[in-house]
């Protein structure tokens, strides 16, 4: 590794991506009309602007997700050494993912996965 | 300057152009758009240092999670995509001096005590090493901390469930029954008033 690999990585990840665009460019028959310019060229068309008021309902999911993906990093570093820790280390997660799993129970008893 | 230190700046000038997007861009959402591109920055920072479990830990929590979050609560007003008017004057000469002085303290203290670079001595900090540490039950682990932090996302996520959750509404098909008499006056020309009664129940289905 030296300034030389530096230098021909980074001419080599420009020019895999500015050589796809201008490939692009060379190569297809350019046209431009109001379809081309719609977020999706297939499916149901826009009918408003989608910048909408979302329903608060919604941020409930959004931490959910957070506090899951946060168990997620916990669960990183157990997962590489389980095998070299043994069976303490299975009954240690078991106790971390029952704790958590009663909040899962608790979320949807109380009905706060149903999407609306 | 060898090949790290040039890394290293590309990676800071990344950090910092995307910050400073972030805090003058007029339109909130692209805001948080740039905030999420500098979060990737300092993730790269990390995997620059080689500790790619904080790196990780960065991509999971700042990116994956903190700025969908931000990102929520912007779709939540109602001006996601409109265009902000700027900063007042005041607020600009006072940012700029909160600016400063976190530059000047900041600086003062690494002016202070120098990052020597006997502190380059290799420490490892692997995956497998943190894992370890934090399942062992001896005096120095980290196991009692690792149950408790299961505690504290429980009570994170009842604690949300309970503020956020709306209570549901007990049926969404409901009967409206109408009044006794309804009169709907209906003038024609030729005929004379006619009484309409109602008496079947109106069904209102909210969607």
């Amino acid at each position: 590794m030296g300034a030389f690999s530096l230098i021909v990585l980074t001419i080599a990840a420009i020019a895999f991506s500015a050589g796809g665009i201008l490939a692009g460019k060379l190569f297809t028959k350019g046209s431009r009309n109001a379809q081309k310019g719609q977020p999706y060229e297939c499916g149901i068309p826009t009918q408003t602007s989608p910048w909408h008021q979302f329903n608060v309902g919604y941020y409930l999911f959004a931490l959910l997700f957070l506090i899951f993906d946060v168990e997620m990093v916990f669960m990183y570093p157990w997962a590489v050494v389980v095998k070299k820790v043994g069976i303490t280390a299975l009954f240690e997660i078991l106790i971390f993912i029952f704790i958590l799993f009663m909040g899962f129970l608790y979320a949807h008893k109380k009905g706060a996965l149903k999407w609306m | 300057m060898d090949t790290s230190a040039i890394i290293f700046y590309a990676i800071a000038a990344f950090t910092l152009v995307m910050g400073l997007m972030a805090v003058t861009s007029s339109k909130i959402f692209r805001s948080a758009i740039w905030l999420l591109l500098s979060m990737v920055g300092i993730a790269a920072l990390y995997f620059w240092m080689q500790v790619e479990f904080i790196a990780a830990v960065q991509i999971i929590v700042y990116v994956g999670g903190i700025v969908v979050l931000i990102i929520f609560s912007i779709f939540l007003t109602q001006q996601a995509g409109t265009k902000m008017p700027g900063p007042s004057l005041k607020r600009i000469i006072a940012s700029a001096l909160a600016a400063l002085f976190g530059l000047t303290f900041s600086f003062n203290l690494i002016n202070h005590y120098g990052f020597s670079s006997a502190a380059s001595q290799p420490f490892s900090l692997s995956v497998s090493d943190i894992g370890v540490q934090m399942l062992s039950t001896t005096e120095h682990g980290y196991i009692l901390p690792f149950e408790v932090v299961s505690l504290l996302l429980l009570s994170a996520m009842v604690g949300c469930i309970v503020i956020a959750l709306k209570p549901p509404k007990e049926n969404v098909e409901r009967t409206v029954a109408a009044p006794e008499n309804i009169t709907v006056n209906i003038t024609e020309p030729e005929e004379e008033n006619v009484n309409v009664n109602i008496r079947e129940p109106l069904i209102i289905t909210e969607v």
